[in-house]
């Protein structure tokens, strides 16, 4: 489904149908999913429609900027670096291009969304939730569903941590698409109870195609910090 | 006095000023006085079309007060310039005129009643202390709804039936405010009554399950779900959950009781737990006892 398409375009299987029907006085895109269909008319002359994974927290309306994933325990020992395989949930974005310039059109994900708090009530943050499993390999999934992240767990403490939750903040975020959907991160553990969690510009494997930033598409102004401290414990 | 107002004339012209009735404007010309009055036309419109232009240009990326407080520095700028431009044309105005302007302060102040000045000094005091901002939900004695605007004297505040009521600064400073946006994540208890021969294990994995599916319920705080009472009628299940206070927010109790208590009762009925009638059992010592035929085949 990722990629480029030119006017006049459809996708089809059985859990989407999309297309844009070129033929009306303003073009038409019609989307049927889950049994959900939305329609909208594009009062633009566009040159092609991308689609693309986006951030997964725009759905089903943008409460948070946060994703977390939570996974069985593990127990990292003191200056150990691992390196394992994490999923987490794909929303798909349908974009419009006029004159190179991108412009979202639609947002839409066949995972369920689930939200969870970070913290305190008085102090911490709503989050995206989702649980995966630890993968010591990219596992198997599928791109419309799930991505794969690769995190390196650096463990920068001088205890043996306990870590079964990992926070990242979507405005550095950074996938890529290809065979999979893919995207790397670090997470240094400073202390038992706090920890960094960073995204990297790394392709991972088999995800060569880079997505287009959906914040930066909507011309937000993003911090260009892309790193987010966990202080409130990783279990 | 004459032989030493003669001996420095510029006391003499104070003198002769303050007895001219013709000259109680003092040296300021009407040139002077229509620039001073245009300029601050001028200053207060150009505010109104900074403010406009930028209400349409920073709407999305300002919160409404950061937006409101912004314009309104912006305004009150132009007019002090506009003040600062021209009034010292007319700092030399008649004493008369002066006099007159001070009497009618402090008249004004005079006769303005302490429940004004209270709520001016209770408008500055929660300007101060910013307890919360335009946008927010609020509740404050009897009214809940969101923040309009906060005002030198009061605060407005538009209730979720649509109604905008206006509080006294003094009367919201005095009293205890709920703040429903202080917190990221806030939570609501419902109870769901089921009859004594239902399975209570079954009824609180049913509405557990139903609970974890649901988006906009926290997965962390996890929801509580646990017998609360059990009273004449019923077994009474309570269940405690957390959501987004961003989300939650935006929805009054009506929404909410709507939106979850109908797909509870749904799930427990599909498990077959019925929520029961209200009922009394009454037992009679005498075994014997029988009651008249009032119709045809019932007792």
């Amino acid at each position: 489904m990722f990629g480029r398409y030119e006017r006049g375009f459809s996708y089809s299987d059985p859990e989407v149908n999309l297309r844009i029907d070129d033929t009306t006085t303003l073009p038409e895109y019609r989307r049927e999913c889950g049994g959900t269909v939305v329609a909208k008319h594009l009062a633009a002359d566009y040159d092609a429609i991308h689609i693309h994974p986006v951030e997964p927290v725009n759905l089903p309306e943008e409460i948070t900027h946060h994703l977390e994933i939570s996974f069985p325990p593990i127990v990292l020992p003191p200056t150990a670096k691992k390196k394992i395989f994490l999923t987490f949930p794909v929303e798909i974005g349908v974009f419009f291009e006029i004159r190179g310039e991108m412009s979202l059109l639609d947002i839409f994900s066949l995972v369920p969304t689930k939200f969870s708090l970070y913290g305190l009530p008085g102090t911490g943050i709503i989050t995206r939730w989702y649980r995966s499993g630890i993968f010591s390999d990219i596992p198997a999934t599928d791109l419309h569903r799930e991505g794969v992240l690769e995190l390196t767990l650096i463990n920068s403490s001088s205890t043996t941590v306990d870590i079964s939750r990992a926070v990242f903040d979507c405005y550095g975020m950074q996938m890529f698409y290809g065979d999979r959907v893919g995207m790397t991160a670090t997470m240094e553990i400073v202390s038992p109870v706090i920890a960094s969690t960073t995204f990297t510009a790394l392709p991972p494997k088999g995800c060569p195609n880079r997505s287009i930033d959906l914040y930066a598409a909507r011309r937000f102004a993003i911090d260009p910090r892309n790193s987010f401290f966990m202080e409130s414990g990783m279990e | 006095m004459i032989p030493f107002a003669e001996t420095l004339p510029n006391s003499t012209v104070v003198v002769n000023k303050l007895t001219d009735d013709s000259n109680i404007i003092g040296s300021a010309s009407p040139k002077e006085i229509s620039l001073f009055i245009i300029s601050l036309v001028v200053a207060y419109v150009l505010g109104l079309v900074i403010a406009h232009y930028l209400k349409l240009k920073l709407s999305h990326r300002l919160k409404p007060d950061q937006l409101t407080l912004l314009t309104r520095v912006i305004r009150v700028l132009l007019i002090i310039f506009a003040f600062a431009a021209t009034v010292p044309a007319l700092l030399d105005m008649g004493f008369t005129i002066l006099m007159l302007i001070f009497v009618g302060i402090i008249a004004i102040i005079g006769l303005s009643s302490q429940k004004v000045i209270s709520n001016m000094v209770g408008g500055l005091a929660l300007l101060y202390e910013h307890p919360f901002a335009t946008g927010d939900f609020i509740s404050t004695g009897d009214v809940s709804g969101t923040v309009v605007s906060t005002r030198l004297f009061s605060v407005l505040i538009r209730t979720t039936s649509g109604v905008s009521v206006q509080i006294p600064n003094d009367q919201i400073y005095s009293t205890d405010v709920a703040k429903y946006y202080i917190n990221v994540a806030r939570r609501y208890d419902y109870v769901v009554g089921i009859r004594y021969k239902d399975d209570v294990k079954k009824a609180i994995e049913t509405i557990s399950g139903l609970l974890d599916d649901y988006t906009f319920v926290l997965k962390n705080p996890a929801p509580n779900v646990f017998v609360n009472d059990i009273d004449a009628d019923s077994v009474r299940v309570m269940f405690r959950i957390w959501f987004p206070s961003v989300w939650a927010n935006t929805k009054d109790d009506i929404s909410f009781q709507t939106e979850i208590l109908p797909h509870v009762k749904a799930a427990l009925e599909a498990a077959g737990i019925e929520m029961p009638y209200a009922h009394r059992e009454i037992f009679f010592t005498d075994p014997d006892l029988k009651f008249p035929k009032l119709h045809e085949g019932k007792e």
